[in-house]
């Protein structure tokens, strides 16, 4: 009855108590340029009313836009390596990027993971199509993506400066997508979420490349025909100083 | 060095990318061809995605093309007639081709038709102009001046239709021009290539013409056809990277020029050999990669079903 009494009294004075996040990111756009090759954002912020290190985990989740992807698998037909059999997705991110204080398996149960998409093993498409086993594609696209350094897991990658203050370094490559990021930070107290907090970050072109994505995109013709016209311009310009040269 | 491409959406190394288009213009403006058939495989081993590099290879070609073609015309090489006329069946069989390649991607077989299409054209075709220029070149050696070979056109002086080129002392059926023309449109918007080594051996082999007018001939078709597919990859796949277009172009160019220089210090039949040799190398190289076993036999495109 007593202790019954006391863990109600601590959860009635849990609120004043409990830990909380504030977060912040050093820019909130990527402005992608011709000399563009990649890039880094520092993940900043401070856990308010700390209490002990021990037991707490921090972890950062950097979400790209999701693209519908297919999966093709070959298999050996006559000799020859066939695509037979495929699996399309949805709802996948084309980008995604996890620091956290220790490995994810460690911090929490796999279903509190799952249900927040914290680490690369939770990835879930929302829809599958046409497939028995789409396992091994999931699999696969999480491979390739790792390749390309678009997907990674970074356990390990918070540096702490003091109790409450801590910071990271998110690595964003060459070949993003564009559109909307998502930058989530959650709290950790024992395997339970405390607190998260999620801010948006734009990565878009600018400059001459903006002008010509949109033009590709919005004026397509003109843009075959500018591709057209610059090239035999130049094939025209270089065969007279040729012949001047000579 | 780096730069980035906004229609593949990376990052390359221009020096590497003008080198290569430098290299394979020489190469086109020596034998005639586009150079796309090298350039297309070459740019996908550099990491662009396969269907910019198709699509951009194409504005590569029509330069190379355009300066090769103005170093013939001055030469007064070139058969506009026959031109004209490949470039009407090359027309029908670009559209054509566009609506094959929609048709495989729906079957997900794009890649295999292309390779196995690549494997089987310049397979034969290197293996046919090898033994061709083989021949010639001993019969060069022995010493025996083999006058043009009348060779017995048969099938090809029966059809009707029959038209004069005067550049190509030819008076023949427009049909095999406008079959070869359509064709070579065909494959043109399923490789991603200007087609110049099929029009090559076609011209000569198929329509005899002599070989002074055939490289300028087949340039001017394979600029046609280039610009009319550029302009349809543009609008239907939105695959073109005027960035990379635009390095590709500056060495391509330059390249070509070297290339056409070399070209005249070579006999035909050296030049055929060599041609045939570098055609049979790449076939070679692409049936490799379809028999050895892929590194991860999986593989992703952003892309709806």
């Amino acid at each position: 009855m007593k202790r019954a009494l006391l863990a109600l009294l601590l959860l009635i004075s849990l609120p004043a108590h409990a830990e909380d996040l504030v977060s912040g990111i050093s820019q909130d756009i990527i402005q992608i340029t011709s000399s563009y090759t990649g890039t880094q954002i520092v993940v900043f912020g401070a856990i308010e009313r700390a209490q002990t290190a021990q037991g707490r985990d921090v972890v950062v989740v950097v979400r790209g836009p999701d693209e519908p992807m297919t999966v093709r698998r070959r298999d050996r037909v006559v000799g020859v390596w066939v695509n037979r059999d495929a699996a399309h997705f949805e709802g996948l991110p084309t980008y995604y990027y996890l620091a956290a204080t220790q490995p994810v398996s460690r911090i929490a149960p796999r279903d509190t993971l799952a249900r927040y998409g914290i680490g690369l093993q939770q990835l879930q498409p929302s829809a599958i199509g046409s497939h028995h086993d789409p396992e091994p594609f999931r699999q696969a696209v999480i491979r390739h993506l790792q390749r390309l350094g678009l997907y990674a897991e970074s356990p390990g990658s918070i540096d702490f400066y003091s109790e409450t203050l801590f910071s990271t370094r998110v690595p964003v490559p060459a070949g993003v997508t564009r559109g909307q990021y998502n930058v989530e930070v959650y709290l950790f107290r024992d395997g339970q979420m405390v607190s998260a907090q999620s801010t948006p970050l734009f990565v878009d072109a600018s400059g001459l490349e903006r002008r010509l994505f949109n033009l590709a995109q919005n004026a397509p013709f003109s843009y075959g025909l500018a591709c057209v016209l610059m090239a035999v311009l130049l094939g025209w310009i270089s065969s007279v100083l040729f012949q001047r040269a000579t | 060095m780096e730069i980035y491409l906004p229609v593949a959406e990376m990052s390359v190394n221009w020096l590497i990318i003008i080198a290569l288009g430098l290299a394979v213009g020489f190469l086109s403006g020596m034998f005639g061809v586009g150079g796309g058939f090298l350039m297309t495989p070459l740019l996908v081993f550099a990491g662009i995605p396969s269907t910019v590099a198709v699509a951009t290879t194409l504005s590569h070609i029509t330069a190379s093309s355009m300066s090769g073609a103005l170093a013939q015309w001055r030469k007064r090489a070139i058969d506009f007639t026959m031109s004209g006329v490949m470039f009407a069946g090359g027309i029908a069989g670009t559209l054509c081709g566009v609506w094959l390649v929609a048709l495989m991607r729906r079957q997900g077989q794009m890649d295999l038709i292309v390779a196995l299409t690549y494997v089987l054209m310049l397979g034969t075709i290197g293996t046919l102009m090898l033994r061709e220029s083989l021949t010639a070149l001993k019969a060069y050696r022995s010493g025996v001046t083999s006058s043009r070979r009348m060779v017995n056109r048969g099938w090809i002086q029966a059809l009707p239709f029959k038209m004069r080129f005067r550049q190509s002392r030819l008076y023949i059926s427009v049909i095999p021009p406008l079959v070869i023309g359509f064709a070579v449109g065909a494959l043109s918007a399923i490789m991603g290539i200007g087609g110049g080594f099929i029009i090559v051996p076609a011209m000569i082999y198929i329509l005899r013409m002599p070989t002074r007018v055939v490289m300028g001939t087949s340039l001017v078709q394979i600029i046609a056809i280039t610009a009319i597919t550029t302009v349809l990859q543009a609008t239907s796949n939105f695959a073109v990277d005027i960035i990379l277009a635009g390095l590709l172009v500056v060495g391509g160019v330059v390249g070509a020029q070297l290339g056409v220089r070399a070209g005249g210090k070579l006999r035909g039949e050296q030049l055929r050999l060599l041609l045939a040799l570098v055609v049979l190398a790449v076939g070679a190289g692409l049936a490799w990669q379809l028999v050895v076993r892929p590194a991860d036999v999986y593989s992703l495109s952003l892309e709806g079903p």
